[in-house]
């Protein structure tokens, strides 16, 4: 018998959030906005979960990896040896 | 003319003397090469997301310029050689500008030394309540991204 996973009991549409609010802007320099596009350990959130156009998206990216140089957000979360 | 923003990461430690004079130089090496500075804007004292030389906090300084390239490979040079700028990124904004068809801004340089970190967090924990459910779900997927 294969066991199938439990699908989910709701799927709500996801929408591109900056797509639905034209003041929401994409900036490099606002760590706070940026910081619900990337998960715990710090990785960037696919599209495919976030729900962002690919549009939006890319600038995203672009706008993190930027975030993460000038230390507003993390590469990763800090390691203790 | 181009207009460039740099933003960068002064050490905290210092004394509100030589942070003034930190920017100034900066500022001097934008105007000494036929740049003109826009605005210079303290954003304050923040805590940096990783330790950059041994350092937890830093003080953020966005500045905006009009320039040639020249220009920011210079500042970029000097930033580097100088101890008090722990990180810094520049950005270009546009590829042709005037600066005579903008205004120049006033350039505000008020104390930097003060805290954001209270209304920053405040402001943060009122978000996070609306978002709490897509967090869950982010959460949910994260688990599913480690496992493959």
């Amino acid at each position: 018998m294969v066991v199938r996973r439990k699908r989910r009991t709701f799927q709500r549409r996801k929408v591109c959030r900056f797509c639905v609010d034209s003041e929401l802007q994409i900036d490099y320099k606002d760590g706070k906005t940026l910081r619900y596009f990337v998960t715990e350990r710090g990785k960037i959130v696919p599209r495919r979960i976030s729900g962002n156009c690919a549009k939006h998206q890319r600038v995203l990216t672009t706008a993190i990896k930027r975030a993460r140089q000038i230390a507003l957000l993390p590469y990763t979360t800090i390691h203790t040896v | 003319m181009r207009k460039y923003e740099t933003f960068f990461i002064i050490d905290p430690d210092l004394t509100e003397e030589a942070y003034t004079l930190a920017g100034d130089k900066l500022k001097g090496i934008v105007s000494a090469n036929g740049g003109a500075v826009l605005t210079y804007v303290p954003w304050g004292k923040k805590k940096l997301a990783y330790p950059i030389k041994k350092r937890n906090q830093g003080l953020y300084i966005l500045m905006e310029f009009g320039g040639g390239p020249e220009l920011v490979a210079e500042l970029e040079r000097n930033m580097r050689l100088d101890e008090r700028v722990l990180k810094f990124i520049t950005v270009k904004l546009e590829d042709r500008f005037d600066p005579e068809k903008e205004e120049v801004r006033e350039i505000v340089t008020p104390s930097a030394f003060e805290e954001n970190e209270e209304t920053a967090e405040s402001e943060a924990g009122a978000i996070e309540e609306d978002e709490a459910g897509a967090e869950a779900e982010l959460a949910e997927a994260e688990e599913e991204l480690d496992r493959e």
